[in-house]
């Protein structure tokens, strides 16, 4: 019984469920204040993005003709469902992960891709044309900065010996990876921007061509799942780079600061960045993001084979 | 033949998408992502000015016609003013004719700024989106200072100007004018070193100088080709008579030389405002306009932000004009975007709709071809009437 309310606890308040949606939400105005600031635009109130939610969730949801309507509700719970599920191998707030096995690295990285898969399916299942592109696009750029994305993620990895997340974070904890490994840390920030779709990678919702992407035709519900799964994505996103590569994270304030510090990189990113056409962030990824993350690897044996 | 229309994909641009600013329909058939052909249909903002005008008295009209363009409203009413005074044969005072070009010159400022903004939006280049607009803000105070508006600025009157520019309006604009030269400064700099902006807008959409030429390209747009054309230097009017302005162009033609262009036009129009503060004459703002227009016929060209803005005005000798054309400088660029965006990603197409500047609005007209009896000039005709009109010093100043 003890057991079962745990892992009830687990699944739906914390780390995953209720906590990582607040979590997200509080990243994801963080980031839309920080951007204005940047911007010189005062920026939403602190509960906005709640007050976001709550207005898709009342709002109806229309399904357009000619989508398989059971896809198109299931779709953005399957995403939400993928990006929370991930939570259960990271270190949220720095706490020891509630699930933890070999190879979850993969798993996690797998788990957020769902969302990434079920918004280019959700795209495509609808007859838009601007949905189509933009699923198109969705697709294009999962497959152009999940390799290098995975391959920085696995700099760590290889340095620690482990592909276990809890055995990385442990070798982690004592050194500065971003200052060993810089290369990876780049890699890593910027195929998690091109994860989350945000400039200068939002190709696939660029708004002045295709108007809202892959989510063109959805609204209510569908939306907000969508919504919800992206700014979980981003905390997962930010907590696997804190904790890998700016010296782990072991309780609460430095989860705060570190991931903090990831998300500040990303912002000023943001801002200072045109978007990419789709064609250059494939390119980018191909030409640079790979190249440059297998260079860090050989770095890494190199170093392991010269210590 | 029917498999291949199934197997077109266009997507549909308008008449309501985020990356318009105006109703306007587009349809590109693309191929991936690249543009096999596209065709355009305006007419969504047809709001019968012309026609509206001829029930109207020449005054009650100069509100009106202020109102064809929201962006450049002042170059309207100076136009119209300009036909309209040389038809009564009226002579404006040299200060209101200052004043309307300091104005004008401002509205550039405005209009350009602007301009810099939505391009930089639709390039996905959002800070820039919202720096260029914070720095418009600074000309539109000017303005609100100097006459009131913001935006219809009213400032035009049959026969000179409204509003004077008092000497504590001079030093505010020339305090503006000194921020926003550094500012302007800052922004070529962007334009022409930010790398990822430039992956956007070097070497795309090049409309070369032969192009421009045959497709009749005015303003900012054609300047950027290379073309020497600028109505303030060819056929100058107002204070551009006395105090000559630096014309300035580009060779590339590229959606990166139609930023720099309009950043160096800008620069210009700071250099001459302050340049007619200087020599700003003593005297009257206005100058007693009759109630009646002699009948006759006349045009007015001016040069708007956006390239040669046409008049043309017909007065029957009574309190209201027989026939007002108005023709934008949009007519003449929005058909190069046809051809241009083909064989171009969809995702720069925004931006080479929006590097001609276009007003959709203004530019809509309707025409009804009720019997084909129309005399239609032909080019070399159209020629040798224009050696005729500048021989006989049609248009001078």
């Amino acid at each position: 019984m003890l057991i079962l309310f745990r892992n009830l606890f687990t699944l739906m308040v914390f780390p995953a469920g209720i906590f990582l949606i607040f979590n997200g939400m509080m990243y994801q105005w963080l980031d839309r204040k920080l951007v204005a600031r940047l911007q010189n635009r005062v920026g939403p109130r602190w509960y906005q993005p709640f007050a976001d939610v709550l207005k898709l969730l009342a709002n109806e949801e229309v399904i357009p003709d000619g989508v398989a309507p059971t896809l198109f509700i299931l779709l953005p719970i399957m995403g939400l469902a993928g990006a929370l599920t991930s939570a259960l191998y990271v270190p949220i707030m720095g706490l020891t992960p509630a699930y933890s096995f070999s190879g979850d690295l993969i798993v996690t990285v797998y788990l957020l891709s769902l969302l990434t898969l079920s918004l280019g399916l959700a795209g495509a299942n609808t007859r838009g044309q601007f949905s189509m592109i933009g699923a198109t696009r969705t697709l294009t750029q999962l497959f152009a900065y999940e390799a290098p994305f995975l391959l920085a993620l696995l700099g760590p990895a290889l340095a620690a010996g482990s592909w276990k997340i809890a055995d990385i974070l442990a070798y982690s904890q004592n050194s500065w990876l971003i200052l060993s490994q810089p290369i990876g840390f780049v890699v890593v920030i910027v195929g998690l921007m091109g994860k989350l779709e945000i400039l200068p990678f939002d190709a696939p919702e660029a708004e002045t061509e295709i108007v809202a992407g892959a989510l063109t035709e959805y609204s209510g519900r569908g939306l907000a799942l969508f919504r919800l799964g992206q700014w979980v994505e981003l905390v997962i996103g930010l907590t696997l780079v804190a904790g890998f590569y700016l010296a782990g994270i072991t309780n609460p304030l430095a989860y705060i600061w570190k991931t903090g510090l990831a998300l500040l990189f990303i912002i000023t990113l943001q801002t200072t960045m045109t978007r990419l056409r789709i064609d250059q962030t494939v390119g980018l990824w191909w030409r640079y993001g790979a190249i440059l993350a297998l260079l860090q690897w050989v770095l890494i044996f190199l170093m392991r084979g010269v210590l | 033949m029917a498999t291949d229309e199934k197997k077109r994909f266009i997507v549909p641009i308008g008449p309501q998408h985020p990356a318009l600013k105006e109703p306007g329909h587009f349809a590109f058939e693309v191929d991936g992502e690249v543009v096999k052909s596209a065709t355009m249909r305006l007419g969504y903002a047809h709001r019968g000015i012309e026609k509206a005008t001829e029930s109207r008295t020449w005054v009650q009209n100069l509100y009106l016609l202020e109102r064809v363009c929201g962006i450049c409203s002042h170059i309207h009413s100076t136009a119209y003013c300009l036909g309209v005074e040389r038809l009564a044969g009226v002579t404006v005072p040299p200060r209101a004719r200052y004043i309307r070009t300091i104005v004008a010159e401002i509205e550039r400022l405005h209009s350009h700024f602007l301009w810099l903004g939505v391009a930089a939006h639709e390039a996905g280049f959002d800070t820039l989106f919202m720096y260029s607009w914070r720095d418009r803000e600074t000309v539109m105070d000017m303005l609100e200072t100097l006459t009131g508006n913001r935006v219809n600025y009213s400032l035009n009157v049959l026969g000179g100007v409204k509003y004077d520019i008092e000497p504590e309006h001079d030093t505010q604009i020339r305090e503006g004018l000194f921020y926003l030269t550094d500012r302007i400064h800052r922004y070529i700099d962007v334009v022409t070193h930010d790398t990822l902006f430039l992956k956007r807008t070097d070497g795309i959409a090049i409309t070369t100088l032969d192009d421009a030429l045959s497709a009749g390209l005015t303003g900012p747009t054609a300047r950027a080709s290379g073309v020497q054309r600028d109505i303030r230097c060819d056929a100058p009017y107002l204070a551009y008579c006395d105090v000559p302005l630096q014309i300035t162009t580009e060779t590339d033609g590229d959606l990166k030389a139609r930023f720099v262009i309009r950043l160096h036009e800008m620069l210009e129009s700071c250099r001459y405002i302050e340049v007619l503060l200087d020599k700003l004459p003593e005297g009257d703002l206005t100058t007693r306009m009759p109630r009646r227009i002699k009948a006759g016929e006349t045009i007015s060209r001016v040069e708007a932000p956006r390239g040669e803005l046409f008049y043309f005005i017909k007065s029957n000798g009574s309190d209201t004009p027989e026939r007002i054309h108005i023709k934008t400088p949009t007519l003449a660029n929005i058909a190069s975007v046809a051809q241009l965006v083909i064989g171009q990603y969809l995702a720069d197409v925004p931006l080479i709709l929006i590097g001609i500047d276009p007003c959709f609005s203004c530019n809509d007209r309707m025409v009804i071809r009720q019997n084909d009896t129309w005399d239609v000039w032909d080019g070399e005709r159209l020629r040798q009437y224009g050696i005729q009109y500048y021989a006989s010093g049609g248009e001078s100043c």
